[in-house]
Parts: C-alpha cells; structure tokens; sequence
C-alpha cells in the first residue's frame, strides 16, 4: 500500500495541476538550456563550417568573428608563400541588412575565393555552389529564397545557384556566398555623388598643397580608398608540416595574428558570446531555483493538510520512516513527473522558436538528476513538519 | 489478570509558579475483559491521563506496567520500545474516527497490519475478518468520505482490533454519535472486552453510557476515584 500514491490519487485534481505547472517551468529550464547550446553551436558554425588548418588575421586583433580585422587582399601571396602552406584564401565576412523579396532583411555575406579558395559553402543541399567568377550566390534557406531567383544587392543582381542550411553567422542570421569582388562590391560600393564629393575634396586638398590641377587630377585614382581588403586570410597547410612552426612563421616575418579553428572558437566563446551565455545559465539557475521553491512549498502545504493524517499515523506507531517516505515519494513524483511534461513539451515545441534551441540528451539528463536532488531538497520542509508533528495532535490536543 | 497497573502516577506540566499538576499520585488496576469509564469535567486529567497510559506523554513519576511487565519506572525503562508497544498492545479509538482520509475502509484497517509487518493474504483475511465482525465488510472500498458517522466509528474499532491489542482506548467514542449509534458502538465496545478479553478503557462525558461500565473512575483536579 503505497501511502504517497493513494494521497495523490485522492486529489488527482490540484496534484495534476501542480505538475503542469511546474512542467512548465521545466518547459523553461530545458529551452534555456537548449537556448544556451543552439546559442554556441550557431555562433561557432561559421567557424566549424569554414575549418581551415590556420585564420591569419590583423595584427594583434581576436577576429574576423570575435572582433574587426582588416587585411590588405593581396597579403594572401606573402602566406602562401610561407613554408609549410599549401593554399592561401582570401576571405571576407561582414553582417549587412538589404530588401530581400520587398522585406528588410539582415543576413551576413561571405566572400571567397571560389576556384580555388578555402571558406566556401561545405554542404549544399539544393543546386551547386558558385562556378562564375561574378553574379552567382550561395543562400542559406533561412533567407527564403528559392534555386534561381534573382536577388538584387547594390548595383548588381545575383542568381542563387545553390542552397545550403549548415551554418549560420554568430548572431543567428542568414549567410549569403559571394565570389570575393562581388562581396567586395557589395560592401564597398558607395553613392555616385558621395563618389563625387570625395573626388572634389582630395582635389581640393592636393591643390592647397601647392599641386596644380592637372597635378592632382593624376594623382587623384592613387588616393582613392583601396577596396581590396579582407577580413581574414584562411591557411590549408601542406601535409605533414607543423602548425605551430607556420604560425609562428606568418606572425614574425609578416606581422599578423594567426589562430587554428579551435582558438577562433574560444576566442568567440570567451568574447562576443559570454555575456549572452552568463546571462542564460543565470536564467536558467533562477528558474530551475524557482521551480524547486515551488514544489517545496507545494508539498508543504499538502503536508499541513494531512498534519492530522500524520499525528493519527504516528498515533498508530508508524515509524518516522514511514513518514518521511510519504513526504519525500510525494515530492519525487511531483518533481519527476513535472520533468516529463516538460521535456515532452520542450521536445516536440522547440523548432517552433525564432532562433535555434539544441537539446542534448546529456543536457537533459543533467538537468533531470540536479531536478531529482532539488526534489529531495524540497521535501526536507515538509519532512521537518511532519516530523515535528505529536502524536497527541490525533487526540486534538 | 491485570492488563494494565498504575501505580502513583504523577504529571507535571511547567515549573515554578507556572506549574500545572496534572495528575496527582493516580493509580489504577485494569484487568482483562473490563469495559471501564473514565468520567471528570473539562480539565481534570482525562487526556493527560490518556496520553500516558498510551505512552505518549512521559510522566513525571510513578510507575506504568503492561501484561505484568514494568514499563515506566520514574523514566521509561530501558528496552521499552514505546512505538513498538503502541503499535502491538494498544489501539485507539478516537471521538472523530480520525480515518486516514486518503485510504479506503479497508486499507485504514491494514495499516496498522502493515506497520506491524503482517502483509499479504494474511492482513487481508484478517482485515476482512474485522470488517465482518463490525458488520461493515459491505464498505470495504469507500472512502472515509463516503461513510456514514456510525460506519466511519466501526472502521475506526476495527482498525484498532487490528493487532489484537491488550488494551483499546477510546476518546469520547460516542461524542459525535447520536444516542442509537451511541449505544450500538458500546456495545460492540463490550464485546470486544469480553470475547477479545481486552482491556477496554473508555474516556467519556456521556452520563447515558455508564450503564455499560464495568467500572467507572472519576478524575477531578489530578486526582482519580472509583464511584462504580
């Protein structure tokens, strides 16, 4: 005779809306934990997708992802002609929000070097990757746009040739692959008559100088802004040479910073990422506290219904094992049985969330172990009470 | 043969000016089979009484002994597992059957079975036996919620008839019971003394029950006489 069952079987009703209740929290804390996942595993995809052996990058700079680096384009040659490198590719990443089917949409653009270069989409479901050197894109599927449609970005207009779902940039938007001069154009292309007005200063300039006019109007397209830069160039070493060697190489003799993939993740994991990830172990530290609360006050209170119950009980010379196993049962199946509900509904609810939640199953499984510890910790209020409870109470005394 | 011999009994609650003497050098000789009556106005020393005789309450001295074997001796004697005791030798009645609300008829009488590590077929076949002998075997099932005053009242005999105990104390049985009912629970409660020969000790205010007393005793002030 199970004592804690037959109590909750009594009051199906307040027990069944107690545990939807705090199911639903649970609900909460496993998407905050998903959150927190889907939260690293879509701001470090970029990164894994890419995987190159090396990432040169401005000197004394955490990026391309992490933080701003700008590199002249053709630096790529002096890496590739470091020793121990097989290939050098230039590639340039940069967040940008543009009409796209009418809607104002953010997405993040990729240039590449695609006949021969490294950072190119790895894993194209739908249509081929780029094989022009202008006016072909790559689209992630979050961008909505289909196999052959044109989309308009600055001057020109791009036809998507291939889709692919694989990775996203760090904040969770779209990737768009350009050839590297169509993102180049893209992002450097400035208004006509901003064009003209800066000519008219440079020339204004030079001839304060002392330059004539002639003088400066040839000098003029060696002054204008360069627009061959690069966020980053990516490495693919040769077999069999060391990485640390190559690296050391690059930032000695060409004064860069150069990263392997994985301190490129911890660099964004450490950076850019860690508030957003303190914030959602917090949140979820908060509610799964609340939830714990919750039931401990919950089972309290069934507690103090059944004090009399307990006295009666006690009366009889139950042992206090006895009463405590009524208590404690209680809170676990609470605590156990709110879990479920709320994985079950975390599970089949999380793809319908804006950005990404991953469930683990070893996420889940923490989470429920920590639950059934804060279960037993919920129940010491009520066992405290009805320890304390006299038996002389069941004489009304 | 005595059941149950109190010798002296005294209970003090408090100390200083604050004392409160309870019961004051008490002593009683129950035997088996008796039906016996404890009467007195609101604070003569009934409950606290009762509390000691069901080792709940220590007393402050004198001397308990149960089926000729010395339990209490100014201080619990060593040994004396009072739990054990309460559970095995004594059952309760209460005024308001105080059934365990969340269990069946059936499964209040188990309980005490259970706890006394009577399980399986043998604690049903026992419990349908009491059931039977309270002719109350046809609510087995129902909840305490669903019985009537009197139904409830039997369950709570039968419940305390569960582990043959030596003595059954009963709490004002019939407070909440009206005069027909009364009478029928008193009944059933000399039955108990006598075909069970148990000791059946009997707290009441009810003047219209003491026909059915072996003995009744009259506590006033602490202090405990025998008028029948």
């Amino acid at each position: 005779m199970n004592l804690a069952l037959r109590d909750m079987k009594q009051h199906k009703g307040r027990f069944l809306s107690t545990i939807l209740g705090v199911g639903l929290l649970f609900a909460i804390v496993l998407a905050m934990n998903g959150i927190y996942r889907g939260n690293i595993f879509e701001g470090t995809s970029i990164i894994r997708t890419a995987n190159p052996d090396l990432w040169v990058v401005e000197r004394g700079r955490g990026g391309p992802f992490n933080e701003q680096s700008i590199l002249p384009e053709f630096f790529h040659y002096s890496v590739a002609a470091v020793p121990g490198v097989e290939k050098a590719s230039p590639f340039i990443v940069y967040a940008v929000e543009r009409l796209i089917k009418g809607k104002s949409r953010r997405f993040t653009i990729i240039g590449y070097d695609v006949f021969s270069g490294l950072g190119g989409p790895q894993a194209i479901y739908a249509g081929r990757g780029i094989w022009q050197a202008h006016y072909e894109m790559v689209a992630h599927e979050k961008l909505g746009v289909a196999l052959g449609e044109k989309v308009s970005l600055g001057l020109h207009t791009y036809t998507v040739v291939g889709l692919t779902k694989e990775a996203v940039a760090p904040d969770s938007e779209p990737l768009i692959y350009l050839s590297l001069p169509d993102a180049q154009e893209v992002l450097f292309q400035r208004d006509n008559e901003e064009i003209r007005n800066q000519r008219i200063r440079l020339l204004h300039s030079l001839t304060q100088r002392g330059l004539s006019q002639e003088q400066a109007e040839k000098l003029l397209p060696d002054l204008e802004p360069d627009t061959h830069l690069v966020n980053v160039i990516l490495v693919k070493l040769a077999a069999g040479a060391n990485s640390t060697q190559v690296a050391r190489h690059i930032e000695k003799w060409l004064y860069f910073s150069v990263y392997t993939t994985e301190e490129q993740v911890q660099l964004i994991l450490k950076g850019r990422l860690l508030q957003i990830n303190k914030q959602l172990w917090l949140f979820r530290s908060l509610l799964l506290t609340v939830a714990i609360v919750i039931v401990s006050l919950v089972i309290y209170t069934f507690t103090m219904e059944k004090i009399r119950s307990i006295a009666v009980m006690k009366l009889l010379g139950a042992p206090n094992r006895v009463i405590i196993r009524l208590v404690v049962e209680q809170t676990l199946m609470l605590t156990v049985t709110s879990f479920f509900v709320g994985a079950i509904l975390m599970n089949n609810l999380h793809q319908k969330f804006p950005k990404l939640v991953l469930l683990t199953m070893g996420d889940q499984l923490i989470t429920f172990l920590v639950a059934l510890a804060a279960g037993l910790v919920a129940s010491l209020l009520g066992v405290w009470r009805a320890l304390k409870t006299e038996p002389a109470l069941a004489l009304g005394r | 043969m005595p059941i149950l011999e109190i010798q002296g009994l005294n209970k003090v609650f408090g100390s200083g000016h604050l004392e409160v003497h309870a019961l004051k050098d008490v002593s009683l000789t129950i035997s088996s089979g008796e039906l016996v009556g404890l009467m007195g106005p609101s604070g003569s020393g009934k409950t606290t009484l009762l509390l000691c005789v069901s080792l709940i309450l220590e007393p402050t001295s004198g001397a308990i002994a149960l089926e000729g074997k010395a339990i209490y001796q100014e201080g619990w004697l060593a040994g004396v597992d009072v739990s054990r005791l309460r559970r095995e030798k004594i059952g309760f009645i209460f005024q308001t059957h105080n059934l365990i609300p969340f269990l069946t008829a059936k499964e209040n009488v188990l309980f005490p079975l259970h706890l006394a590590g009577c399980t399986g077929s043998e604690a049903q076949t026992r419990t349908l036996e009491l059931l039977n002998y309270l002719e109350i075997a046809e609510r087995a099932d129902y909840l305490p919620a669903l019985l009537s005053g009197g139904e409830a009242q039997r369950v709570s005999i039968a419940r305390a008839l569960a582990n043959n105990p030596r003595i059954i104390l009963a709490d004002e049985p019939t407070a909440s019971l009206d005069t027909v009912r009364g009478k029928k629970v008193m009944e059933i409660l000399k039955k108990i003394a006598r075909e069970q020969q148990t000791a059946v000790i009997t707290v009441t205010h009810d003047a219209r029950m003491i026909e059915g007393f072996d003995h009744v005793y009259h506590l006033k002030d602490g202090q405990l006489s025998q008028t029948y």
